[in-house]
């Protein structure tokens, strides 16, 4: 999926960490300003073109070089301790070492053919005296960073050094081919001889105090920590496992006083981060990881680069176990820079920036909106100040706090306490009863007790059975009181009630009889309500029969004069007589459970449809 | 800028002034010699990176002159700085050739080399003040540099005021200009060291702001302060031609007339062809001279200050009063690389200071330092915050919060920023504006806007504005909590209010609004500094000259600390429980109160303009302006040495301070610590009124005994009388507390409660600190 391999992608930092150069291995170097998030400059046609001039530019010149190594110095002069000029050194594919001056962007010295096949490396102390490079043919030279003299050139390892790293003292140069030797600078002397990499080793490093050497073999999926100062041979002294083979190794830290801290990228572009005290609990150290966000939908179909990490520089330790770490992640066309504090044990997730990502234009739209919505923006105009939530300061109770002289933690707490609490004017002017209205709250609870049920909605009774019997026996029985409430409070038409207050009854009846001691109040008035609705009921139905039975009798004597129009009344009459019916047919029903007052019915019913 | 009274540690400068001279291009276009403050920056035309500084000069740098008579393989440069030195360079790898000393401050320099010797003689503005009879102490003198030590030199012109010299390109003449008189010398008349050149003058009617001479013809163009560029024919041949005036119908002066306001960049194209003219709103335009046709050039978004061109015709560089140095491609005018530095701060109208002033607060924050990544967020003339690395010492981004104005005066509204805030982790700044009618200052339109940072562009994007918070009363400052999302903002009216910003879970911060959490005041007094504390539990406000705590959450007032006898400007907690006070502009105030027993613990005397506090240490920094006459006395002379202001390091605990630096243009600057993320320790940063920095460690001193010896003879200096205080607050008793307890929602109006209460105390506080003075 990656169209570039970051392990082809080569990135250093400026010492000061304002720039980051970039190479992605078509011979152009990219210098971002970190601070901005911008391209400063871009170095192009450097090796090709030694005499550069305005009017003959040569183009295209940069596709013949091949960058192998990069390494950002900056080269302190001794006689004025102001602004030592900044130089990346290359090493390219064809043997050449040259070193670019960031700020002219000049070639600023070259050295031809300094390692015949290729330089493979390039490293320098942190006070850059001198440059180390190693390449194809097994030697190691030693460059003056000034002028670019060849100060010293001596043969390393019979195989091509495939990295090399010089202690942050600038004592100690280790180099790598597939073992790793350890040199004195001032003497070229062996010091000691690390096997155990099957391969060439891909990337080296010292710790910042220079006794511990990390390094890893191209295609391995783990770090091996050697101690610098230990024995003549020996074995890895602690083994960091990786989902990843990594590609860049940094580490931080004095082991005696801070611990150390291991930070590394894998080839899929995932920042580790270990952290322990001393090596023998580095090895049992689980990684922290820091990767981007990759689910978004928008990238994953995209089919070009993928947002990684492409490069971290640990920058100092905040306390134990959290360090800062400035980190280049994104396209490495548009790349972003975080600073960010690492703790050790709390894995990172990064949001990927869409950010130079060539989208389709259905995407792009979607994008924007989505933008759109992001950037708005909140106008409060003077009406805001009703809005505040406390908008009358007080004068605070400070009798218990006025002996505790720790007041500050105190008050954390408090506000911590504070903050999860929310702030409701009913709430408060209830608690000091202002706000009266029993019945409110009671009404709140039975809504609260008949959640879940649409009382408006109609339902047929064999649902309304099934939903009947799926409740708890004690919640029906709360449910029918809230019910019974509400119909004698007429918080709801009885037409919707009813239903359910029969089918409560039919259904949970023995719980209900069971429970009837404790609660006598509750059958009683269901009886009295339903005693005297049904009196009233009675006498209706009779004055609605015998109004029907005159306006029938007026039809008739009307004769049929009207007799279509008639008929369509009686139809509709004749609709208006089935709902009505089915009204009484409920009524009835409920009169009949109601009326019957006697529980053996209620069983009856429910043993026959049991 | 800034000297120490202790030995030189590491020190990080920026935020140099890159503007006050025209800046050069070398032979081969490929480096920008620029001038910035005490040094000489070396810029690389191809990268816009600094290649290296000419360092050496211990004053301003007023004048760099790329020596063009020098072959391929020596770069020489001269310089002229306010310390009276001529410096002779080699630039491209810096190096000290040369040195005069012409013992006068030098506000500009020509060099004309001589043809009869191998010597070079200069002709330089200069001022001297030595001459007491007369007004006139700005003198233009003939210098030949042949060896030191420099005789005084000939006086070829006094002035009032010391002006730039312009040299021809030709340098066959040179001239100055002086009102509205244009004085010229032919320079090879001058060449020998008996022979004075011969002058010319030009008058015209109106002030002279900028003239340039043609590269070949002997023609002169003018521009003046109506926005007339006039231009002379035939200038300086042996005879004195002078043009009476441009009504004069004469052929040798011709007038172009387009510019409505000051034209500021006159220059002529290196054929002579063209003129290019600019003005302050930074329209360029360019002319033909034969036919007078002009052609407008894409607008620069500042004013501009100068415009030079290189050997390179496609390169050109255009200087703006913004400290902006553009590098423009040159038939395109397209911006190649811009060299940015910080940019001024805005000359606010002084009707607005007048406005603020009636409600005697005169605070306008406009810097904010955000310690723990190093950005400094300030204001800048065109409605704009620029954030500002200052580790870095690199221009992150810009954020204009308001509409941008290029005619500020025109439509008769006036903007003005008038604080800025910075959160602790650089996520969230809150910004204030005012926008005022040209003659209201009574009834403005305030906006409070709240902005969020993005971290992949590096920028913030605004999220809510808040029109009249405080109904037409200025904000005059935000606070912003260390370790929530909350902000409070003050105004002259008396009220402050609290928010809080309501991100919810499931959004992204850019999402996030904010709405007013609280509202309140103390005594219907202006609150005049507010400050949470590191913890963000509580929030203290300085109402005028009562210092009161509130917890900012429930919108409480917890304590009521105590009362000084001058409004309360600046406020800031620091470690060890103590709160300290300051006022500054008016009256001199510092005191330190001890959060644990509510007492002053000691105070002095200063003009105090800013307060450092850190969160972890119980060091803190002072800033302090020190008046004139403290500084002009005889026994202080020695201890200043021209600077008017001193940071002062206390530990807390003592009044006594740790250090003493002396700095510069100390009126108006900010100071704050801000962690440098290598070190344990951190930094303390100096902005001073012009936006110039510094970042030094304030603790990295193995010398702390010697210095501490200066410093009695130094507070000495500095407060002359030092009060000294240790007295008990009492604890107050709240009888009234009842009042609000009741279940009724109308409260009686605060003050109205509080008045006797708070009266009787600050009554009896009055009368104890009256007697603590009277017993020091």
């Amino acid at each position: 999926m990656n169209l570039v391999n970051i392990r082809d992608v080569l990135t250093s930092f400026s010492p000061a960490l304002d720039y980051l150069a970039i190479s992605t291995g078509d011979g152009r170097i990219k210098i971002w300003d970190t601070v901005k998030g911008q391209v400063q400059t871009e170095f192009a046609d450097i090796a090709s073109t030694e005499e550069t001039n305005i009017y003959t530019k040569v183009a295209k010149g940069h596709l013949s070089v091949d960058y192998t190594c990069m390494k950002w110095l900056s080269l302190e002069r001794k006689k004025k301790r102001k602004l030592g000029t900044s130089v990346l050194v290359l090493g390219t594919g064809g043997g050449d070492v040259l070193a670019l001056d960031v700020a002219s962007g000049q070639l600023k010295w070259r050295i031809s053919d300094c390692h015949p096949g290729g330089v493979n490396a390039v490293s320098s102390s942190a006070r850059a005296s001198c440059i180390y490079s190693g390449g194809a043919d097994g030697m190691v030279c030693q460059i003056d960073p000034h002028s670019g003299n060849l100060i010293r050139k001596f043969k390393a390892s019979t195989k091509a050094v495939s990295s090399l790293c010089v202690s942050p003292d600038g004592k100690i140069l280790v180099t790598a081919s597939a073992q790793l030797k350890t040199f004195y600078c001032s003497d070229l002397k062996k010091i000691q001889k690390f096997t155990g990499h099957p391969g060439g080793v891909r990337c080296v490093a010292f710790t910042e105090d220079g006794k511990y050497v990390l390094s890893s073999a191209a295609g391995e999926r783990y770090i091996a920590v050697w101690k610098s100062d230990g024995a003549k041979k020996q074995s890895a002294s602690c083994v960091l496992a990786l989902e990843h083979p990594p590609v860049f190794v940094d580490s931080w830290g004095e082991t005696n006083e801070k611990g150390l801290y291991v930070l590394a990228i894998s080839e899929i572009g995932v920042c580790y981060f270990w952290y322990a005290s001393n090596v023998e609990e580095l090895c049992n150290a689980k990684p922290t990881k820091v990767a981007l966000a990759t689910e978004d939908s928008a990238l994953k179909h995209h089919k070009g680069s993928l947002p990684i990490i492409f490069a971290a520089k640990l920058q100092g330790i905040l306390n134990p176990g959290s360090a800062h770490a400035f980190i280049a992640s994104g396209l490495l066309v548009k790349p972003s820079f975080q600073k960010m504090v690492l703790q050790f044990g709390t894995d990172l997730v990064l949001n990927a920036s869409k950010d130079g990502i060539l989208l389709p234009i259905a995407q792009v739209s979607k994008s924007s909106k989505g933008q759109g919505v992001q950037n708005r923006v909140i106008t409060l105009d003077r009406a805001h100040a009703e809005d505040a939530l406390l908008p009358i300061a007080r004068v605070a109770d400070l009798h218990e706090k006025l002996h505790s002289s720790d007041k500050d933690t105190d008050m954390v707490d408090q506000s911590q306490a504070d903050h999860e609490e929310t702030f409701s004017m009913e709430d408060k002017l209830r608690s000091l009863g202002i706000l009266g209205g029993t019945d409110e709250q009671k009404n709140l609870t039975f809504a609260s007790i008949i959640d879940g049920i649409d009382l408006e909605a109609y339902l047929p009774p064999k649902k309304l059975k099934s939903a009947v019997l799926s409740m708890e026996p004690s919640s029906a029985f709360k449910t029918l009181e809230a019910l019974v409430a509400m119909w004698q409070t007429r918080a709801c038409g009885g037409r919707h009630l009813l239903p359910w207050i029969y089918s409560i009854t039919v259904n949970h009846s023995h719980y209900i009889v069971s429970q009837e001691p404790k609660n006598q109040q509750l059958l009683n008035t269901l009886l009295k309500i339903t005693k005297s609705r049904g009196t009233a009921l009675q006498q209706l139905l009779q004055i609605s029969g015998r109004v029907q039975l005159v306006t029938a009798q007026i039809n008739k004597a009307a004769g049929n004069q009207t007799q279509v129009t008639a008929h369509d009344h009686e139809i509709d009459e004749s609709e208006d007589e089935e709902e009505d019916v089915e009204e009484h047919f409920y009524g009835e029903n409920d009169n009949e459970s109601d009326l019957s007052s006697d529980d053996g019915k209620d069983k009856d019913d429910s043993l026959m449809e049991m | 800028m800034f000297s120490s009274s202790r030995s030189r540690s590491k020190m990080i400068r920026g935020g140099r002034n890159n503007i006050t001279s025209a800046p050069a291009f070398s032979k081969d276009a490929k480096k920008l010699l620029l001038c910035t403050a005490n040094s000489v920056s070396v810029y690389s035309v191809a990268t816009g990176l600094k290649i290296t500084s000419l360092e050496g000069h211990t004053a301003t740098v007023t004048t760099v002159i790329v020596d063009l008579k020098s072959d391929d393989t020596f770069t020489y440069c001269w310089t002229s700085s306010l310390d009276g030195k001529i410096h002779l360079w080699e630039f491209s790898e810096p190096k000290l050739l040369k040195s005069f000393d012409t013992h006068l401050p030098i506000y500009s320099l020509v060099m004309i080399p001589s043809n009869v010797s191998r010597s070079l003689i200069a002709y330089v503005s200069v001022e001297d003040f030595s001459t007491v009879s007369k007004d006139l102490f700005a003198q233009i003198r003939r210098f030949i540099l042949i060896d030191e030590p420099l005789p005084s030199g000939d006086i070829l012109k006094e002035m009032e005021e010391p002006k730039p010299i312009v040299l021809s390109p030709s340098r066959e003449f040179f001239g100055v200009c002086n009102n509205c008189i244009i004085h010229i010398w032919n320079a090879s008349f001058g060449a020998s060291e008996h022979l004075m050149p011969k002058e010319t003058t030009l008058r015209h009617t109106q002030l002279i702001t900028v003239f340039a001479f043609h590269p070949n013809q002997k023609i002169l163009a003018a521009g003046d302060v109506t926005g007339r560029v006039l231009i002379w024919k035939d200038i300086g041949n042996g005879e004195l031609t002078s043009v009476k005036s441009e009504d004069d119908p004469e052929s040798s002066c011709t007038t172009f007339n387009w510019h409505s306001a000051e034209v500021t960049v006159l220059n002529f194209s290196s054929d002579g062809a063209l003129l290019y003219s600019g003005v302050k709103e930074g329209v360029l335009v360019v002319w033909e001279l034969d036919t007078r046709k002009k052609q407008l050039l894409p607008k620069i978004e500042s004013p501009l200050l100068y415009f030079i061109f290189s050997s390179d015709p496609t390169l050109s560089s255009v200087i703006c009063a913004d400290n902006q140095i553009h590098l423009l491609k040159m038939p395109s005018m397209e911006i190649l690389r811009t060299i940015s530095g910080i940019k001024p701060r805005r000359l606010d109208p002084t009707g607005f200071l007048c406005y603020v002033r009636t409600m005697d607060i005169c605070l306008i924050r406009t810097v904010s330092i955000d310690r723990s990544s190093g950005i400094a967020a300030l204001c800048t003339a065109n409605h704009r915050v620029q954030l500002y690395n200052l580790l870095n010492d690199h221009e992150v981004s810009e954020v204009q919060v308001c509409e941008s104005n290029h005619h500020p005066d025109n439509d008769g509204v006036r903007v003005s920023l008038t604080a800025v805030a910075l959160s602790r982790n650089g996520s969230v700044m809150a910004t204030a504006d005012a926008r005022f009618a040209a003659t209201n200052f009574s009834e403005g339109l305030v906006s409070l806007k709240f902005w969020v940072f993005v971290p992949d562009s590096k920028t913030f994007s605004l999220s809510t504005v808040i029109d009249q918070p405080h109904r037409e009363a200025a904000i005059t400052a935000i606070a912003l909590n260390p370790t929530r999302s909350m902000a409070v903002s003050i105004s002259s009216a008396g009220d402050f209010k609290i928010w809080v910003c309501n991100s919810d879970k499931n959004l992204t911060p850019e999402d996030s609004n904010w709405i007013c959490h609280g509202v309140g005041s103390y005594k219907r007094t202006p609150i005049t500094a507010a400050v949470f504390s590191w913890d963000g539990s509580c929030l203290a406000l300085a109402a005028k000259t009562v210092i009161t705590i509130w917890h900012p959450l429930k919108n409480e007032l917890l304590y009521v600390v105590g009362k000084t006898n001058v409004p309360i400007m600046e406020l800031s907690f620091a470690r060890g429980g103590f709160l300290i006070a300051a006022s500054h502009r008016f009256k001199r105030h510092l005191s330190v109160w001890d959060l644990m027993t509510f007492t002053l613990s000691w105070s002095y005397r200063l003009h105090v303009e800013a307060i450092a506090t850190e969160a972890d240490s119980p060091y803190f920094a002072v800033l302090t302006w020190l008046p004139e006459s403290y500084r002009s006395a005889k026994s202080n002379e020695q201890i200043f040495r021209g600077k008017d202001g001193a940071i002062l390091l206390f530990d807390g605990s003592g009044p006594k301070p740790v250090a003493i630096w002396t700095v510069m243009k100390a009126r108006g600057g900010t100071l704050s610590f801000v962690e440098d993320g290598k070190k344990s320790q951190p930094l303390l940063a100096y902005v001073n009124r012009s936006h110039e920095y510094v970042l030094f460690d304030p603790y990295s001193d193995e010398n702390l005994e010697t210095s501490a010896i200066d410093h009695e003879a130094f507070l000495a200096a500095i407060s002359k009388k030092r009060k000294r205080c240790k007295k008990k607050a009492m604890m107050l008793e709240r009888p009234w507390e009842t009042i609000f307890c009741g279940s009724t929602l109308n409260f009686p109006p605060y003050p109205d409660v509080c008045a006797a209460i708070f009266g009787s105390q600050m009554l009896k506080k009055v009368c104890e600190s009256e007697r603590v003075e009277r017993q020091t």
